[in-house]
């Protein structure tokens, strides 16, 4: 009982994080609307998330790394590379990122030689990083659509239901 | 102190694929282009021949909801990638299940 409620705590955890991260990114993904301040300083707090979205799902990045070359089912590999993927090209996001940045190093009074590179690489790699998040996301579907029924639509639903109850008892 | 552990493993990754990521982009970047010179980084912009006003590269005010049309974009992108991933599994699902029921 106390193991089954532990589950559900960090699943709603976990669909917590993920929406953050989710929002988070289509905002840094226009810094024309967002404004290149609000673009780079949510893209440099986003790796406190994503940090946070590893820890969470520690569990099976060591089960799959400990048998990756083993016996795991085809679907998981696939997912393993994907997160490899999404993960380097994350981080290239964020080189190519601090290389460019206009805003948060020269606010900390740090200025990088800058290449025009470092900006062809930010565009492609977070375009990459928008398809490489689909794929991320149609891997996942069935833990998304399960735990948006459990946790906001349901009870979402509950409040309506116990509403609609009241007020044919009045 | 085991989650610190799995931070510091989590960061020492970040570090060395940031450390070849900039090695690979900086040696394939160095031979084809030039590095960009202080003044287009912030610093005193050259002013434009004629008067003409400097071609804006940097933040700009979006009017007409030109959010609305990258964040739907944006969505759009991964909303096609995920239809076409889930659709045909589900109806390989279904299908399946069809064969085992009969």
């Amino acid at each position: 009982m106390e193991n089954q409620s532990k589950i559900r705590t960090q699943t709603k955890t976990k669909l917590v994080i993920d929406v953050l991260i989710f929002i988070a990114f289509l905002i840094t993904m226009d810094p024309h609307s967002s404004g290149i301040a609000v673009h780079e300083w949510l893209a440099t707090a986003a790796i406190a998330a994503l940090v946070a979205h590893l820890l969470l799902n520690w569990d099976w990045i060591v089960q799959i790394t400990r048998r990756f070359l083993g016996k795991v089912n085809t679907q998981s590999r696939i997912n393993y590379i994907l997160n490899w993927l999404l993960f380097i090209d994350g981080t290239v996001i964020m080189l190519s990122g601090f290389m460019i940045s206009e805003s948060l190093l020269p606010f900390l009074g740090i200025s990088l030689p800058g290449n025009f590179a470092w900006r062809s690489w930010h565009d492609l790699s977070a375009n990459l990083f928008l398809i490489l998040l689909g794929l991320h996301t149609a891997l996942h579907w069935i833990w998304i659509v399960d735990a948006f029924k459990r946790f906001v639509f349901r009870p979402i639903g509950r409040i309506f239901s116990t509403r609609s109850r009241k007020d044919i008892a009045a | 102190m085991k989650i610190l552990g799995r931070i510091l493993i989590i960061l020492a990754v970040f570090t060395i694929v940031i450390g070849v990521a900039y090695v690979a982009i900086n040696t394939g970047s160095s031979s084809s282009s030039a590095t960009v010179p202080a003044f287009e980084r912030g610093g005193e912009r050259f002013p434009a021949p004629d008067g003409e006003r400097p071609e804006f590269d940097g933040e700009r005010p979006e009017f007409g909801g030109g959010w609305i049309v990258g964040f739907i974009k944006n969505i759009g992108i991964i909303a096609v990638v995920v239809a076409l991933i889930t659709i045909p599994k589900t109806f390989k699902r279904r299908k399946i299940a069809g064969f085992n029921a009969q």
